[in-house]
């Protein structure tokens, strides 16, 4: 090595020599390991994010400070943390990459200290905050200064929360209190097969209940996609998840107080649908393919789906319309018939407030035949969690706007954006069954006397169906009320919707002075 | 082998698959009439049909094994 610099021109040599070293992490052994896995570097992370050559770095020289277990004898430039800003389709975004290759991308008190400083420069910036996560956990050798470090990342995060939009990747391992700060974040991607998240690993589970799984049947991309719903979006590897990033911001403001970016993709607002008003199948008990008819209706090429692979029955997305930024939420006839349950209500809550933290109007198509029954549904507190929906629907402050196209019976016409609910604009097609239930229930019910003194049961249960069905299976006595604002065909949802968005678009809603509410968490 | 299993309670009203039948990944091998909805049970995978555990008209309860697959 040379000696201590001198000149100018040394000086300018000695940083180019630094700078070189930094940029090598763990170095070449780990590097390589790291490829092995099929995983790419937290360096090589950033670059695919953000546009090229736009990123610039923080922090690159900056060390642990720890001197216990030889720690102070292992320095490595950075401290397994990459962090700085760039431009993702030219508009601003802050990021974290953790570098698995440096100490494993444990946290240490230096390692929190980057991470916090871009997370704090975000928010002053008004601009997302991207986290790409691949880490063994706390840096046990900082010992409660590497839980101090999480703490301080947690604070942020929830300090954060509908300012800017946060994003977090899952690239790698993400155990124990790691997992918390991704939790808070506004979405959770992760990549099959080489990530997981967990709060207790298989080994502690296998000591304290002697159950034996692996990371990845405990916590890999596919469970928390399909089965707990903590991850909203899952990529085959570490190239997709970060162009899936990029998409997804393209429907995101940057900050609380802008409107999200329109987008015109030459698809006219005029555009009609004719094979729609076939597309609502005769048979009221027959299913349909719901997200066909969003994708019908929407821009071309705008349909993007959240959390696709949990509470199926409902159906979640951001989308565009006549270039507009629109979050659509839609129950999904072709699972569990559509019926509102847990999942799908949590799936929902979640959805719309984020909609509505970031100024984005909500389009609701609804065919829900109500709330699905059960013990375990019961059990498992549908009370709380369906009352989330309602909860969601009426703090809204965005336009919202809805959209009935076949069954609305009972509290779940109600939950699902109704007017009741603060909804602006209410549509439903010819085809929509509002009504207090279905009419096999309401006869035996309302019918009951008149029933056990029919001679022919059978025959005077089938006319009084047909007679209810008549009556109150329609949308006309829900327009007769108001309830319903028109009446629609088809074909000309498209329109209708864009319409409807663009008399909205200077919405202004007051609410009372409060600290917060308390929403049924 | 590979369980098809009822996604909720409910009545099956159409058993379309038989034993010996080969299925492909999104064919039908059921429907369940429940919440006022008809429902096809599709498969999440390719195989042959090797056991069918309901016939229609019979009340399943969720997670009931409907076909069994090789």
């Amino acid at each position: 090595m040379a000696g201590v610099p001198v000149t100018t021109r040394e000086k300018i040599e000695d940083l180019k020599r630094r700078d070189g070293q930094a940029q090598l992490g763990g170095g070449p052994e780990r590097i390589e390991a790291q490829h092995a896995k099929g995983k790419m570097t937290a360096r090589e992370r950033v670059q695919a994010l953000l546009d090229k050559d736009t990123f610039e770095e923080f922090d690159r020289f900056v060390v642990h400070r720890c001197t216990d277990f030889g720690m102070e004898r292992q320095k490595i430039p950075g401290d397994g943390v990459v962090t700085g800003h760039g431009r993702i389709n030219g508009r601003q975004v802050f990021v974290f990459s953790q570098d698995f290759t440096v100490f494993g991308g444990s946290l240490s008190g230096t390692f929190g200290e980057k991470v916090v400083k871009v997370m704090d420069l975000a928010v002053k910036a008004g601009a997302p905050i991207i986290g790409l996560n691949d880490s063994g956990g706390a840096r046990i050798q900082e010992g409660v200064v590497s839980l101090g470090s999480y703490g301080e990342i947690f604070r942020r995060n929830v300090l954060s929360s509908g300012v800017v939009p946060q994003i977090s990747a899952i690239l790698g391992p993400c155990a124990g209190g790691a997992v918390y700060s991704p939790a808070i974040t506004d979405f959770i991607f992760m990549v099959d097969q080489t990530s997981y998240m967990h709060i207790t690993g298989p080994a502690v589970i296998k000591t304290v209940t002697g159950e034996e799984v692996t990371s990845e049947t405990l916590g890999g991309a596919k469970v928390h996609n399909n089965k707990s719903g903590v991850a909203q979006f899952m990529a085959a590897n570490d190239e997709e998840c970060l162009e899936m990033i990029r998409t997804l911001l393209s429907y995101l403001p940057s900050n609380w107080e802008e409107k999200p970016p329109d987008k015109h993709v030459g698809d006219p607002a005029s555009r009609t649908a004719p094979e729609l008003d076939d597309f609502i199948p005769d048979n009221p008990k027959t299913p349909y393919n719901m997200k066909k008819l969003i994708k019908t209706v929407v821009d071309a090429d705008s349909f993007f789906e959240v959390s696709k692979g949990w509470g199926k029955n409902m159906i979640t997305a951001f989308a565009r319309l006549g270039g507009m930024v629109v979050g659509i939420v839609a129950n999904n006839p072709m699972h569990l018939a559509g019926c509102l349950d847990i999942d799908a209500s949590r799936k929902c809550a979640r959805f719309v407030r984020f909609c509505d933290a970031f100024n984005i109007p909500v389009v609701t198509f609804v065919d829900v035949p109500g709330f699905l029954p059960g013990i375990q549904q019961e059990y498992g507190g549908i009370i709380c969690h369906g009352s989330k929906v309602i909860y969601a629907y009426c703090e809204a402050t965005v336009p919202l706007i809805t959209l009935i196209t076949r069954k609305a019976y009972g509290g779940a016409y109600d939950v699902m954006g109704s007017k009741h609910h603060g909804a602006d604009i209410n549509f439903a097609y010819p085809t929509a069954e509002i009504a207090v239930m279905g009419p096999e229930g309401a006869v035996n019910i309302v019918f009951r006397k008149e029933l056990d003194k029919a001679a022919d049961k059978a025959a005077t249960y089938q006319e009084l169906v047909s007679e209810y069905r008549a009556k109150f299976a329609s949308p006309y006595r829900a327009a007769e009320l108001g309830y319903i604002d028109e009446i629609i065909l088809p074909s000309q949802t498209r329109g209708k919707l864009i319409r409807a968005l663009e008399a909205l678009k200077n919405k202004r809603t007051f609410r009372p002075v409060r600290r917060h509410g308390n929403v049924p968490l | 082998m590979a369980e098809i299993k009822a996604p909720m309670g409910g009545k099956v009203i159409k058993v379309s698959v038989k034993v010996g039948d080969s299925i492909a990944e999104d064919d039908e091998v059921a429907v369940l009439e429940a919440m006022k909805m008809e429902m096809p049970i599709l498969s999440e995978e390719d195989g042959t049909v090797a056991e069918v555990k309901v016939e229609a008209g019979q009340t399943v309860e969720a997670e009931q094994v409907l076909v069994v697959l090789n």
